[in-house]
């Protein structure tokens, strides 16, 4: 590599310094919280920025054994994991139908997919609950699997007709001819050079169910059914009590295991992209 | 062709989907199993809430009624209960904190019976509580216990620079002024939360001051007293607290008597208690004492907890046995209250010297002797229009107004059109 | 064809009438209610606290948006090099969009907190500020600018992740081209990468206004709404009205306040984006 190539490829990464920082601060931030001792936390002449009164591993021990933590966690997995997958194929045959049909069809529809988010979450959950309980679901995580399609699959729908969109017609009216069906033609030619999109797809799917918190707030109440993020704000603010050390801890923890899959799949997901691109 | 192999797929799958999700449904109880449901709230004290399910499972052993007892942070109650109402279904029993039972009456079972036993035992139910839980002559909560607000502060500075416990507002500020010098400054929030609001009522109240009249309609916050009200609270602010007070939230002024910075705060006993839990330096310097009063009056925000019974449930009468069985026994009750540490005392007249606050000596500031006790509001009834402007924090906003700036008849101006405009409709 | 239509209506179309209901009738929580028309809608104009919010919510959704569509595009150019570390990086600046909202909220509360701030602290430390340092989230103007901070925090990576798709999508030869023709790096941004990067820039900053629009959780936690009301959004405010005080009529109007102008834009948008691209 040239001199100036190196001098370059440095100051590239010199320039990401400030957006990892600006990233990353907090959850330094979070992760210290929760290690750091009671008495350190409320300690003001403490130093912020490390543990000076020797880490300690009790805020997690308490979220994990003391609350149904582990419960909360598996829920928000199970949910996530089904709506996200349910709403994945709901809009990839939406998508598909849409990306055929003509032109003046898709600017209305695409309206009307924006139009769905016009309408908060936080107001729409009133009426919803009334479904909810109509479907005989109060009080279940099913409640949420039923319900968080709702504002995945419209913005995922918008997300693949693009992707199918740039599929020539060509390409599967040859597989047609040949003897395949629609969903032959759509499984075997469009979907493998759609996969980036469904990748970004189910990647924004996962995390806004991973985020929600209004609906599995009003359709879940035991302890046995609620999310994490429900579970751990209701459970550890007390009034005016705040347990920040195990406030903290959840917030590490219900990352952590998310990270790891959203690095893994992000590499897939531009090694797609680029051999997209070469093509 | 694609239209139908598309519809028939959707169909199959969402059929098959559907009825499978429905399926998993636990099928309702069915013959002699009686259930009840009873959605709390996240208590101050966790080992309330375990006294609470301990006292539910002898219940369903002595009565064979089976209790389920669902948590909530107190928080997220105002959209959980909208949305139970606005469903028709979900738990029998919820919990009604202050003046909810006012914003539900519709949905609400009477519960007059139920509260004239207790009171039979009991003594009259406090006034805040009374105010609260009986809506236009019906009792539509059961009342349990209440955690009210009492003066917090480091005895131990106290001690050191010589200062007399404060015994009026003004004394506060004589006090206030030393503290601050010394390093440690009053914490009165003067922010959107529902702290600051229950320091400016009672400092209001007790310079003869009102929000809206007892009549419930007649706005009164224009007077000679809320002017007075106002130049306490900005001479406290200029002498006695740091601005930081102005982003305060409900939790800032435990922490802030806990870590040690400020001198005196006005907040129920949980500021005090979690830092003996957490066992942290400053426990044992903080005690409490007798809210200070005013020209007219010693007066003190009070939150009172209550049980309702939705109209829509279907198992009023075994909710009703759960109440009389928790609350019913004096040894029960008795039980119930110890588990709390003094976070949640009796409600009732004949229990206020309750033995748990011998349990420490830093509870005798608790037993507020002349203190009335009040809900926000006070002393209109706490119908949705005087709700409204709690929940708009116009008072605490006024007072924000006038501690940066805005003149005192300026900011009292604000708020008595912002508050008409709120009666008006 | 009947139980996915079913469900349909049921979820979708059911709870949108019904909030749009909502808006123009009195609801209240529990009660039975009436159509009123647009009298909501007119008389929450009287109110201070609403027009403090409206004014709000332009400036809280400018801010946020403008900072990151240009941060976006910058970081996404960024993470289109060659780079040591790539998987790492990208995993890294992912991160605030994937911790659950409500969590990461309180952590930037503590963040602020005006005892322990460790933003405050730093300053301090750097000699950028002098003590105490800003109260974060009880000065008007801080407090609007910590929202949009965290806001930004939380939805850049949304921004690019979209923008590095769009960016990856163009074909090298452009930039070839290009630069055989003479143009300079920022010439290529102008000509080149730019006005291919419109349609999905243009998806990109609709989908993140709407959504910042309607932005509750930040505000909620750090400021609730104050100090004197202002950072009050459309969503807390309608909380504090509609569910804690039970005028549900009138928080839907809030919620929906800016519905048939954000339609009008949508409309207009996508039109604008199809005649671009095609």
């Amino acid at each position: 590599m040239t001199r100036r190539k190196l001098t370059r490829r440095i100051a590239m990464h010199l320039l990401l310094v400030p957006f990892l920082v600006f990233a990353l601060f907090p959850f330094y931030h979070m992760l210290l919280t929760s290690l750091k001792q009671n008495k350190e936390l409320y300690d003001r002449t403490a130093v912020p920025l490390l543990i000076r009164q020797g880490p300690t591993l009790e805020h997690y021990t308490k979220l994990l054994w003391d609350t149904a933590f582990l419960t909360w966690t598996k829920n928000s997995l199970l949910v996530t994991m089904i709506s996200t997958f349910v709403s994945l194929i709901i809009a990839t045959v939406a998508a598909y139908a849409l990306a055929r049909l003509q032109f003046f069809a898709v600017a209305s529809l695409g309206t009307a997919i924006f139009v769905t988010y016009l309408v908060p979450t936080s107001l729409l959950f009133l009426p919803l609950a009334q479904v909810v309980n109509w479907l005989g679901l109060g009080d279940s995580k099913w409640a949420l699997v039923v319900t968080y399609p709702t504002f995945l699959v419209p913005f995922c729908t918008w997300l693949l007709m693009g992707y199918f969109r740039t599929v020539p017609k060509e390409v599967e009216e040859c597989a047609m001819v040949d003897g395949a069906t629609r969903i032959q033609a759509l499984w075997r030619i469009v979907l493998p050079i759609a996969v980036p999109g469904l990748v970004c797809a189910a990647l924004f799917a996962f995390t806004l169910s991973w985020n929600e918190f209004i609906y599995a707030l009003t359709f879940t109440s035991s302890s046995e059914q609620i999310t994490a993020s429900v579970g751990v704000t209701s459970e550890l603010i007390r009034g005016d009590i705040y347990y920040w050390g195990s406030l903290m801890a959840g917030a590490v923890l219900a990352s952590v295991p998310i990270v790891v899959l959203y690095v893994f799949f992000l590499d897939y997901y531009v090694s797609g992209l680029t051999a997209g691109a070469i093509k | 062709m694609p239209a139908i192999t598309r519809r028939r797929f959707l169909t199959s799958t969402t059929g098959a989907g559907l009825a499978g999700i429905l399926a998993m449904r636990t099928a309702p109880a069915r013959g002699q199993q009686r259930e009840v449901s009873y959605l709390c709230w996240n208590n101050f004290a966790p080992l309330m809430d375990k006294k609470l399910a301990e006292i539910g499972q002898r219940f369903t052993k002595d009565t064979g009624i089976k209790l389920k007892i669902d948590h909530i942070a107190a928080a997220q109650q105002a959209a959980k209960y909208a949305s139970e109402v606005q469903s028709q279904a979900g738990h029998d029993m919820v919990e009604m904190r202050m003046h909810f039972p006012w914003l539900y009456e519709g949905q609400l079972v009477d519960l007059g019976d139920v509260v004239a036993e207790l009171e039979k035992k009991y003594g009259k139910v406090l006034s805040s509580a009374a105010e609260t839980a009986r809506v236009h002559g019906t009792w539509r909560a059961v009342p349990q216990y209440h955690a009210m607000f009492v003066a917090t502060y480091r005895e131990d500075l106290f001690k050191k620079a010589g200062l007399k416990v404060p015994d009026t507002w003004e004394d506060l500020y004589t006090v206030g002024k030393e503290l601050k010098k010394m390093g440690n400054p009053v914490g009165i929030p003067i922010s959107q939360n529902y702290d600051s609001i229950s320091t400016a009522g009672p400092v209001l109240w007790s310079y003869g001051g009102l929000e809206v009249d007892k009549d419930g309609k007649t706005v009164r916050i224009n007077s000679p007293q809320t002017a007075q009200m106002i130049e306490w609270y900005k001479k406290m602010f200029r002498d006695c607290m740091e601005p930081e007070v102005l982003s305060w939230d409900d939790a800032s002024n435990n922490q802030a008597i806990q870590q040690g910075k400020a001198g005196w705060i006005h907040n129920p006993v949980s500021a005090y208690i979690v830092a003996k839990q957490m066992k942290l330096p400053t426990a044992d310097t903080i005690n409490h004492h007798r809210t200070p009063g005013g020209p007219a009056g010693r007066h003190e925000t009070d939150v009172p907890r209550h049980i309702g019974i939705w109209k829509f449930s279907k198992n009023a009468e075994p909710a009703k046995e759960f109440i009389r069985y928790l609350l019913g026994k004096r040894e029960t009750y008795d039980e119930f209250i110890m588990s709390a540490d003094a976070f949640n005392l009796p409600v009732y007249d004949k229990l206020q010297d309750h033995p748990v606050l011998k349990t420490d000596p830093k509870y005798a500031g608790l037993r507020a002797e002349g203190v009335q006790y009040h809900c926000y509001g006070w002393p209109a009834p706490p119908s949705d229009k005087v709700q409204l402007i709690t929940n708009s924090f116009i008072m605490p906003n006024m007072i924000a107004k006038a501690v940066t700036g805005t003149s005192t008849k300026d900011a009292i101006t604000w708020a008595e059109s912002e508050m008409k405009k709120v009666m008006a409709g | 064809m009947s139980p996915a239509l079913l469900l349909l209506l049921l979820l979708v179309a059911y709870p949108f009438c019904m909030a749009l209901y909502f808006s123009v009738s009195n609801a209240f929580i529990g009660r039975p209610s009436h159509f009123i028309g647009i009298r909501n809608f007119l008389n929450l104009w009287q109110s201070d606290a609403f027009r403090q919010t409206f004014q709000n919510a332009f400036v809280f959704t400018g801010a946020a948006v403008g900072a990151k569509l240009v941060l976006g595009i910058s970081l996404a150019m960024l993470l289109d090099q060659q780079l040591w570390f790539k998987r790492l990086i990208r995993g890294a600046v992912l991160l605030p969009w994937v911790i659950p909202t409500a969590l990461s909220t309180l952590g930037w509360w503590w963040m602020f907190n005006s005892l322990y701030s460790v933003v405050n602290w730093t300053g301090l430390t750097l000699g950028l500020m002098d003590p105490p340092g800003p109260n974060w989230l009880g000065q008007k103007y801080y407090a609007m600018t910590a929202v949009v901070v965290v806001n930004i925090w939380r939805g850049l990576p949304f921004f690019v992740i979209t923008i590095l798709a769009g960016l990856v999508a163009i074909p090298r030869e452009l930039y070839e081209a290009a630069e055989a023709d003479g143009a300079g790096a920022f010439a290529r941004f102008w000509h080149v990468t730019l006005p291919l990067l419109k349609p999905v820039l243009a998806i990109v900053v609709l989908f993140s206004t709407i959504f910042t629009f309607s932005d509750f959780n930040i505000v909620f936690v750090l400021t609730h709404g104050g100090p004197i009301n202002s950072t009050h959004l459309f969503a807390t405010l309608a909380r504090q009205v509609g569910l804690e005080t039970g005028r549900i009529g009138e928080g839907a109007a809030i919620s929906l306040y800016l519905s048939p102008v954000l339609m009008l834009v949508v409309f207009a948008q996508l039109r604008f984006v199809r005649k671009q691209a095609y």
